[in-house]
């Protein structure tokens, strides 16, 4: 075990060198530069700029470098804790950065919290009850949250909220509280802002989670097994829970290294339709503007996050089912 | 127009009156000694000076006198939505401190400046205001010019190419002198006509600094060992890097950055909102003595340029045209029945909307002779049903004709709107004919001299569905003068890359920026220098490299209009310089070199019920009118609420 963890993290150096590579060519992969697209942009506006300065600002950017070499300047300054210097916003990456990333979290915590707890009840009790009407009824009102296209019930719920509750459109706090220090009624107005997102971020997952639940523990439920254990005389509580649900879990386990990254950037799409001051949005205008340091930087963060995720949930599954461990074993 | 005109009168008066007040100590003295609330603790407390002491001796004196205007109170917060913290500069548009500054009538006044004094258009003497402060404290003097034109604009660090190329008169810099600390003197060995016009400008040419606070970032007034500290901190390339950063007026990021301006950013990005407050030693006053701006604070949220119609909507802005389309009209219209704004519909100063430009530098060579043909082009204009675009797209409101000069522009002629621009599929078709493409595929679709059928791509760089709807409606009628149309929609980038290159036959974009333009301004918009025109961009090019690269123009017309705006640039007086511009006119009506559809479509203007002294019609244009800026946002004033304390 302790040899294939070592393994397993000397593995991840080589990955990370050669995300990072890909990363910086897919980043550079479209035409132009930032400043090209940042002066295309105030032409676009009606604003002239003068082309010698365009030249010299070229230069303290250090974009009339070779690609290679911007890499190295790069990368070197991630090896020592710099994420580079957002073009856009004149700044350091790691201020910009800053509230955004935090805010993320606490979003995306909500929504996972609120994803596992309407899916996990409600994924035992259709595979429990399979065929009942409950089941049927909320197999319906699953598939429907699947179907739905997230910004379209973003955009509808943000209407009613604002049109029926007073809601301000769009961000995660009143606008007035926004660089304020936090106080109740800051808490507050998040709690309030947060409600739609979460419900629209998290239907899709719910619905997907419901699914996958009650046909893993549809299975489950059919073995040898759990037969045995019903004729013993088990409570059908126990009967369920103590073995069934835990190889049910698998799946969510392995998939922790999916949920990590999502932590920090979930919901691209839905936090854009509603002004979310996360950091999804800063991350696709720093990819369509080419803000080549914040974006390269950030998605070598979330890659990060991936990588390390995956090791995780390779333990955790390795931990939580023998027959993992032993066939790894096996295989040797 | 023979009754006497009273608003002519009343500036004299008025000024006449602040000036009495000031001596005397008389009433409106008094009404001076009211402080704004923002101020009123601070002047209490002994940190600032009252008043009459904040603004310069002789203060810019806002006679309100456009119709319906009213002194206002002090006090309130102007909430303004805007798309991106880049959109922070926006504040210097709307707040318009200027040296110069162009009026709503598009004559152009000194603001910031107390008076100048121009000979021959090549001298320029500014004298600035006595006792005019920075919105720190600091004196504004000709130090602040000296600075910016000696260690800014002339060290190679900060600017490596020279200062700025608008101050190149016939590729000459001027001789600049600081007799004293209020008068300063630019003087050019040829006149340079542009100069006020560049001082005025929605993006101004900024030729002073806060030298006082920049100083402390310059490398001639620090020990390398103090500014690399500095610039390490900031996590910059060098000195001038962060120079730059920390003096950027027109940016506006800075809040440490003395101002000029109205507000006064106070908030540090990155930030989704930013606060403005008043400037407390702004230059301007009202006709009592009264210091602007009324209000004492802006506040700029940031949100997601699609959301913004929908806050709009919601009541979340006091003072909205920014990222508000005229297809977002009925819905806030249907908004303001319940919400406490209205929504004004002010003109915009764009030429024609949606317009085509043929790409005389194209590549295919086919093409090329094409277009370059003025027939095929007059051809192509009279195959577009331009009143139906505007009944179609635009409910009737916008006028259909050519990309030329607004109806409110003093060279303004029914003829340039008009020529080649009546729907007549028969002439057109006649026009092709005399080309000799007479030939017709099994579609009937004309035949190129080379048998490919007369297939027509238009690309454009925009997402805005309207000009994919106005291009629906041309295709139709192209199509039945036998021209093929295709559209194709590119990210900007390589839209604009693949014009230079001239590899797109047809692009599509707005028209005209400025289509309000007076005799006195350049008529930049119309002739070769620039390769961002998308008709000719090698001409332009050609231009802009001094002829490194691009193309000469071959085309009679283009010679001509290079040669007009040298004369421009050559006349003394205002007669003159109309004279050319009716030429340069007379040239793009008769060339259609660009094809217009609809022009003069509104702008949807959301002000807040509550707000006063903004006019209820407008132009709405980046320049000259810098938005919201040439109408003076500091004299506009909020009513408080309903039952809230004065």
């Amino acid at each position: 075990m302790l040899s294939y963890t070592a393994r397993r993290i000397l593995v991840m150096i080589p990955t990370l060198i050669a995300i990072s590579i890909i990363i910086f060519i897919i980043i550079q992969l479209p035409p132009g530069d930032y400043l090209e697209t940042y002066i295309n942009e105030l032409k676009s506006q009606g604003e002239q700029v003068d082309p010698a300065r365009i030249e010299y600002l070229k230069e303290i950017y250090g974009l009339d470098k070779p690609i290679h070499e911007q890499y190295l300047v790069w990368v070197w300054g991630l090896l020592q804790g710099d994420l580079g210097y957002s073009f856009e916003f004149e700044l350091p990456v790691s201020e910009v950065v800053g509230d955004r990333l935090w805010l993320s979290m606490v979003l995306s915590t909500s929504t996972i919290i609120f994803t596992w707890i309407m899916a996990f009840p409600i994924g035992i009790y259709s595979a429990v009850r399979q065929y009942s009407a409950g089941d049927y009824a909320l197999t319906f009102l699953g598939f429907l949250g699947l179907a739905t296209p997230n910004f379209l019930l973003a955009l509808v719920l943000m209407y009613l909220a604002n049109v029926y509750f007073g809601v301000s459109i769009g961000g995660l706090m009143d606008e007035r509280f926004i660089d304020q220090p936090w106080s109740l009624a800051k808490v507050g107005s998040v709690l309030e802002h947060l409600i739609v997102p979460v419900i629209v971020i998290g239907t899709a997952g719910t619905a997907s989670l419901i699914r996958t639940l009650r046909a893993n523990l549809l299975d489950e439920l059919q073995k040898q097994y759990v037969v045995t254990g019903r004729a013993k005389g088990l409570s059908p509580g126990k009967l369920l829970l103590k073995y069934p649900l835990r190889i049910a879990l698998n799946p969510f386990v392995a998939d922790i290294g999916n949920i990590l990254p999502r932590i920090i950037s979930g919901a691209v799409l839905v936090s854009v339709v509603m002004n979310l001051p996360t950091t999804g949005p800063m991350l696709l205008r720093a990819l369509q503007s080419q803000d080549m340091y914040l974006a390269g930087s950030f998605l070598m963060f979330l890659s990060l996050l991936v990588v390390i995720g995956t090791f995780l949930s390779d333990l955790g599954l390795a931990a939580l089912d023998p027959r993992i461990r032993l066939e790894g074993r096996a295989e040797k | 127009m023979t009754r006497p005109d009273p608003r002519k009168l009343a500036p004299l008066a008025t000024a006449a009156l602040a000036f009495a007040g000031l001596i005397l100590g008389s009433p409106a003295a008094t009404r001076a000694s009211e402080e704004p609330p923002l101020l009123a603790e601070r002047v209490a407390a002994g940190e600032l000076p009252p008043m009459a002491e904040r603004l310069p001796e002789t203060p810019f004196v806002d006679p309100l006198d456009r119709p319906g205007m009213t002194p206002g109170r002090y006090g309130g917060v102007l909430r303004l939505l805007m798309g991106g913290t880049r959109d922070v500069r926006q504040m210097v548009v709307y707040g318009y401190a200027r040296l110069v500054g162009y009026r709503p009538d598009l004559s152009l006044a000194p603001d910031i400046l107390r008076t100048i004094e121009v000979e021959d258009d090549r001298v320029f003497t500014m004298h600035l205001r006595p006792g005019h402060r920075w919105s720190d404290g600091a004196p504004f003097t000709s130090e602040d010019f000296r600075y910016w034109w000696e260690e800014v604009a002339n060290n190679d660090k900060l600017f490596p190419a020279g200062p700025p190329v608008v101050l190149r008169a016939h590729g000459e810099l001027p001789k600049v002198e600081y007799p004293d600390a209020t008068t300063v003197r630019y003087t050019w060995p040829k006149p340079n006509p542009t100069f006020l016009d560049e001082l005025a400008k929605a993006r101004p040419l900024y030729i002073y600094a806060p030298s006082h606070y920049l100083k402390q970032y310059h490398a001639n007034h620090n020990d390398a060992k103090t500014l690399d500290a500095k610039v390490a901190e900031a996590g910059v390339r060098n000195w001038a890097a962060l120079h730059i950063r920390q003096g950027h007026l027109y940016k506006n990021r800075n809040p440490d950055l003395p101002s000029l301006q109205p507000w006064v950013n106070t908030t540090h990005p990155p930030s989704d909102r930013f606060i403005f407050k008043r400037n407390p030693f702004f230059h301007r006053a009202d006709r009592d003595g009264r210091q602007l701006p009324y209000i004492d604070k802006v506040v700029v949220t940031i949100a997601d340029k699609g959301l913004i119609p929908a806050k709009t909507g919601a009541g979340d802005s006091d003072l909205q045209a920014r990222y508000l389309r005229f297809d977002n009209y009925t819905f806030l219209k249907d908004a303001e029945k319940s919400k406490d704004f209205e929504v004004r519909l002010w003109s915009s100063a764009v030429g024609s909307r949606v317009t085509l430009y043929p790409n005389l530098n194209v590549a295919d060579p086919v093409l090329r002779e094409l277009f370059r043909d003025v027939r095929f082009r007059r051809a192509l204009s009279l195959g577009i049903n331009r009143d139906e675009i505007n009944q179609a797209v635009y409910f009737g409101l916008g006028h259909a004709g050519n990309n030329t000069l607004l109806s409110s522009s003093p060279l303004f002629d029914q003829s340039y709107l008009e020529r080649w621009a009546n729907y007549d599929l028969e002439a057109a078709s006649a026009l092709l004919d005399e080309l000799g493409l007479t030939e017709r595929d099994s579609q009937g679709t004309r035949l190129l001299s080379d048998g490919r059928p007369l297939e027509l791509i238009v690309e454009s760089a925009g997402i805005a569905t309207e000009e994919s709807d106005v291009l629906e409606l041309i295709r139709d009628s192209w199509g039945q003068i036998g021209i093929k149309l295709f559209t194709k929609p590119l990210q900007r980038e390589v839209f604009v890359n693949r014009v230079f290159a001239g590899e797109t036959q047809i692009a599509v974009s707005k028209g005209l920026d400025n289509g309000i333009a007076t005799a006195d301004m350049s008529p930049t918009e119309f002739v070769p220098i620039t390769q961002d025109h998308l008709q000719w961009p090698k001409w332009g090019q050609h231009y802009e490299t001094r002829g490194r690269s691009g193309q000469a123009p071959d085309l009679p017309a283009g010679r001509k209009l290079m040669e007009l705006y040298t004369a421009w640039y050559d006349a003394r007086d205002t007669a003159a310089r109309t004279k050319v511009w009716k030429q340069i006119l007379e040239i793009h009506a008769d060339q259609v070199f660009t094809l217009g559809t609809v022009s003069a479509i509104p702008q949807p203007v959301v002000v807040n019920k509550r707000l006063h002294n903004l006019p209820k019609e407008g132009v709405y244009s980046w320049y000259p009118g810098s938005f919201f800026g040439t109408y003076h946002l500091d004299h506009a004033w909020l009513e408080p609420k309903d039952g809230a304390a004065q």
